[in-house]
């Protein structure tokens, strides 16, 4: 499941169990790459959660967790990250590291 | 174990071109790429200039193609090739993933480009941490910020007018004048906040921790010596060849370019090359797909003559 939240949607949804959150720009050619990886990677395993959130629309949300560039996925479990990977990753990269929260 | 007729390494306009010529010629093909398919296109925001599909974003065209590559049945597999043996009429290909050798009849590189830079002292220290070599990748995080830019040319230009549009200041060091087209070098003197240094030599990027300043050195006669603050540092300094682990091949020119004639054949028999990686004048989209498909036509007519 890929859907795109908000600081708010974010701020207020029930974080339990392992989950994605990509912070991506629409200006970035490697975040819009990504997007067609994680589309795949979905058709894979679309029990997996994967939020995806505008950098540039969510400041203040991106401060708080740290993020300084994008693409930038976060892995996390019950709502604590437990990994990060920084800019485009090889597919199997990906899975992988999905794999290792799942 | 299987052998290809043609395995593909590096999946950008050359490489997926060759790809769609090589199965078109009824040739077992396998692209490789350690990345993503798209090659320098994923970087590129705009693109106006590749025929016929008007303005497209490059992750955009890049997916395009791919979808392309696999829509003919082309096995694609995401590898980074660590070293290439010749074997006469086969080539093995060894990757970094795993320890499985590729063996193949032929072998089209098309390993493109990567950004140049300085090797001057600070660099590999702020490296991804100050410094950065894409501005629309990095450039967010210095909106109202002091930023330096490294490079005359096209891109380094390109670049700088996006950031000058978000950053607080903007200054230009390069080592001759700015050489790329006067409208956009223009555009770029007349914005506020810009200043640029023409006739420079990088120094040392200074900080402590962090990255905090530039120092540099006129290369006329004054000599003059500054030191300029800044909160990062973009350099578009030229591309390199992706060739490190060919060398032993005989194939690269002096600066390490594929040398390549008119059929992208290199010295070695089976082993092709296409796109920016090989020596060439024009390198963009369309001549990389152009490179593409003459060296798949050239390495289809070759395994048709191995197996005769």
């Amino acid at each position: 499941m890929i859907q795109e939240l908000n600081t708010e949607a974010y701020d207020g949804m029930e974080k339990s169990g392992p989950m994605m959150v990509e912070f991506y720009s629409k200006k970035c050619g490697p975040c819009k790459m990504l997007s067609f990886v994680l589309k795949a990677i979905d058709k894979l395993n679309p029990d997996f959660k994967i939020f995806t959130i505008d950098f540039d629309e969510n400041q203040e949300l991106k401060e708080r967790l740290g993020v300084t560039g994008f693409p930038t996925m976060l892995l996390m479990n019950d709502g604590e990250e437990t990994n990060r990977l920084k800019g485009l990753q090889q597919k199997p990269a990906i899975i992988k590291a999905i794999e290792d929260i799942m | 174990m299987k052998t290809y007729d043609i395995v593909i390494v590096g999946a950008g306009p050359a490489g997926l071109t060759a790809a769609i010529y090589a199965i078109r010629a009824n040739m077992s093909v396998l692209v490789l790429d350690r990345l993503a398919p798209g090659g320098q296109m994923i970087n590129t925001n705009e693109i106006e200039n590749y025929t016929g599909v008007g303005k497209i974003n490059g992750a955009e065209l890049s997916m395009q193609m791919f979808e392309h590559t696999q829509e003919l049945g082309v096995e694609f597999d995401y590898k980074t090739i660590v070293k290439i043996e010749d074997n006469g009429q086969t080539k093995t290909l060894h990757c970094e993933e795993d320890d499985t050798p590729i063996i193949t009849r032929t072998v089209i590189l098309a390993t493109g480009t990567t950004p140049r830079t300085l090797n001057a002292p600070g660099e590999e220290t702020y490296t991804g941490t100050g410094i950065s070599w894409c501005a629309i990748c990095d450039g967010a995080q210095y909106r109202d910020k002091n930023v330096l830019v490294i490079g005359g040319g096209n891109s380094a230009v390109e670049e700088s007018i996006y950031l000058a549009g978000i950053t607080k200041s903007l200054t230009i060091v390069t080592m001759f004048d700015l050489t790329a087209d006067p409208k956009a070098c223009d555009q770029l003197r007349a914005m506020p906040d810009v200043t640029v240094y023409p006739y420079q030599e990088i120094l040392e990027f200074t900080g402590g921790e962090k990255l905090e300043g530039v120092r540099f050195k006129s290369t006329k006669e004054d000599a003059v010596e500054r030191h300029v603050r800044c909160d990062g540092v973009f350099e578009y300094i030229g591309l390199q060849p992706n060739t490190d682990i060919f060398g032993h091949l005989n194939i690269l020119d002096k600066m390490g370019f594929i040398a390549v004639d008119d059929e992208k054949k290199t010295v070695v028999d089976g082993i092709y090359s296409a796109g920016d990686v090989t020596s060439k004048k024009l390198r963009q989209i369309v001549t990389a797909c152009s490179d593409g498909a003459i060296a798949a036509n050239a390495a289809a007519k070759y395994v048709d003559s191995l197996k005769a």
